[in-house]
């Protein structure tokens, strides 16, 4: 096995690609809907095509809450987007990010390589190698048009086939896959911890809300940030927000929490056009 | 504004995330949508003419904790169905104040869901997330208090309900935390060997079930409401052990658009698919 430098696709991916060009073999991880979808939309599909990256995420930043020995505690969330300094988890989330977009970039390289014109039916899946190294992967089915003209850049989506058939047709065309992700920190302070107390009866704990509120609002605003880079006039979340919170104490008597949260969607571009004909209604009979 | 401003610090939207949303607001410069339905539900609220404009969501984490049970006995537990029912209000004015600065008409497709928390003691986030949309046609969508309509009911349902000549007016809710009585021993040991009622029980279920649906009515009635449609009626265990339950009843109240309410006949197909 000769050593690959990280540079382009490895060897072997190389060589599956190679001989698929010469026998023609087309292979698909499509379902028959899909598979129709895909070509009652003018594609065909031509290939399975992967990607992945296993990353050692060993830096996250330094973590803090923003709180040094004689200062007010901060009565705030700290989060990815904002990390100043030494404070926030910036670096995890820059890791994560970059270790998505090399998946999905070599992916989109086996496509290219297939003379595909773009990806559907794409899906995530990130594991745990433990010692701190994850594996990101990328899977799905590379398209060729039928039509005289090919993509530059090949599209990739989370969405199948029938959806590809239905966003064509309503005027839309999926462009690409977004990870968006954000990781927020917040200090315990006294009232979050009173608030906490058996004693405190039923109420709302103000510094936890205030956490997950932050978090999932820089989420989005990351999403948004990104669609926008890409000149999206929209996006279809394909899976649901995630929420994870744990907690650390990085002193005696100090305890912090994170939360992280992550969105995936396919950004969109065109705009709304009515079908020729008016949904049909039907009553299936089963 | 700084009436506005207080409000939202109130209800507890970080200000960052409203200036977020302004800058989403449809005309805005670089304006674009964020939507969690499926393609079929985004082009079928298309086709009803409304434009999705955002993904919102409101969440409260809060501390439930628990309340004095009599252990023979049926009752209700005030505190405890108060706080169920103002966690998930908390987290439905959040979401309904994001689609109000995005100006949008109404929500679609929300979910209200419940997450026990690992860390912590008795702590659980509340969270409703959903779809705002806006009218392309314009016209009053939003309810009497001037607040964005709110629906549970997915895309094709909301969909068929326009068709149908109704609209949403808000999502209702009631809910009931109810303690059901452990049997003395003696009338147990009178039951062993037989098959008969438990009317004790049966009261109870009774009792608790009839209180989260009247109160669900009651929200009904205050939008002016002409019936509520999709509702569920959920049995839910949480983390009170065997005898303490909570009955949650939701569901989509709606209002007439026009008077007569037929749809053109569906075409009747058969599958040949064996799902």
């Amino acid at each position: 096995m000769a050593d690959w430098d990280g540079r382009g696709l490895p060897p072997v991916a190389a060589a599956r690609l190679e001989r698929a060009r010469r026998s023609g073999v087309k292979t698909s991880l499509l379902s028959v809907p899909a598979h129709t979808g895909v070509m009652a939309a003018g594609f065909t599909p031509v290939g399975e095509v992967m990607g992945c990256i296993v990353a050692h995420l060993g830096w996250s930043g330094y973590g803090g809450c923003g709180w040094a020995y004689g200062m007010a505690p901060p009565q705030y969330t700290i989060t990815s987007t904002n990390s100043r300094g030494y404070f926030g988890f910036g670096p995890y989330v820059d890791a994560k990010r970059s270790a998505w977009a090399s998946a999905i970039n070599r992916m989109l390289a086996e496509c290219a390589a297939l003379g595909g014109d773009g990806v559907v039916g794409v899906r995530l899946t990130e594991s745990d190698l433990t010692e701190g190294n994850r594996e990101f992967v990328a899977l799905g089915t590379a398209v060729r048009s039928q039509g005289q003209h090919h993509a530059e850049r090949p599209f990739a989506t989370t969405l199948d086939g029938q959806d590809l058939a239905k966003l064509l047709q309503g005027g839309y065309v999926p462009a690409a896959i977004v990870v968006a992700i954000s990781v927020g920190i917040r200090h315990d302070d006294w009232r979050t911890i009173q608030a906490t107390f058996l004693s405190a009866g039923n109420i709302e704990v103000s510094g936890y809300t205030d956490l997950v509120q932050t978090v999932r609002h820089d989420a989005r605003r990351d999403l948004e940030r990104r669609l926008a880079e890409l000149g999206a006039t929209g996006a279809i979340l394909t899976s649901p927000m995630t929420l994870r919170i744990s907690e650390i104490e990085p002193g005696e008597g100090h305890r912090d929490h994170i939360a992280e949260s992550s969105l995936v969607a396919t950004a969109l571009v065109g705009s709304f056009k009515p079908a020729p004909a008016p949904p049909l209604s039907i009553l299936p009979l089963r | 504004m700084p009436d506005d401003e207080t409000q939202q610090q109130q209800l507890g939207i970080p200000e960052d995330a409203m200036r977020r949303l302004a800058e989403m607001r449809p005309g805005a410069p670089g304006a674009l949508f964020t939507s969690d339905l499926t393609v079929n539900e985004f082009l079928l609220v298309r086709e009803a003419g409304f434009r999705p404009v955002g993904l919102v969501l409101g969440s409260s984490i809060y501390h439930v904790g628990l309340q004095a049970r009599r252990w023979g006995q049926n009752m209700e537990l005030e505190r405890l169905s108060q706080a169920m029912y103002h966690a998930r209000e908390l987290a439905m004015s959040r979401m309904e104040a994001e689609a109000d600065a995005l100006g949008a008409d109404g929500i679609v497709g929300v979910r209200l869901e419940i997450e026990f928390k690992e860390f912590g003691n008795d702590l659980a986030e509340f969270v409703a997330v959903g779809t705002a949309v806006t009218s392309e046609a314009g016209g009053k969508w939003r309810n009497d208090e001037d607040k964005p309509f709110t629906s549970d009911l997915s895309g094709q349902d909301f969909w068929t309900l326009i068709q149908a000549g109704y609209a949403p007016l808000g999502m209702v809710m009631g809910s009931c935390v109810y303690h059901i009585a452990h049997q003395r021993s003696f009338s147990a040991m009178a039951n062993v060997g037989r098959n008969v009622e438990i009317t004790q029980f049966t009261e109870a279920l009774y009792d608790a079930r009839e209180l989260a649906m009247s109160r669900m009515q009651a929200e009904a009635e205050e939008l002016h409401a002409e019936g509520i449609v999709g509702v569920q009626l959920l049995s839910l265990p949480h983390r009170w052990g065997g005898h303490t339950t909570e009955f949650f009843a939701i569901g989509t109240a709606v209002r007439p658009l026009r008077a007569d309410h037929t749809i053109a006949t569906p075409q009747l197909v058969l599958p040949l698919t064996d799902r």
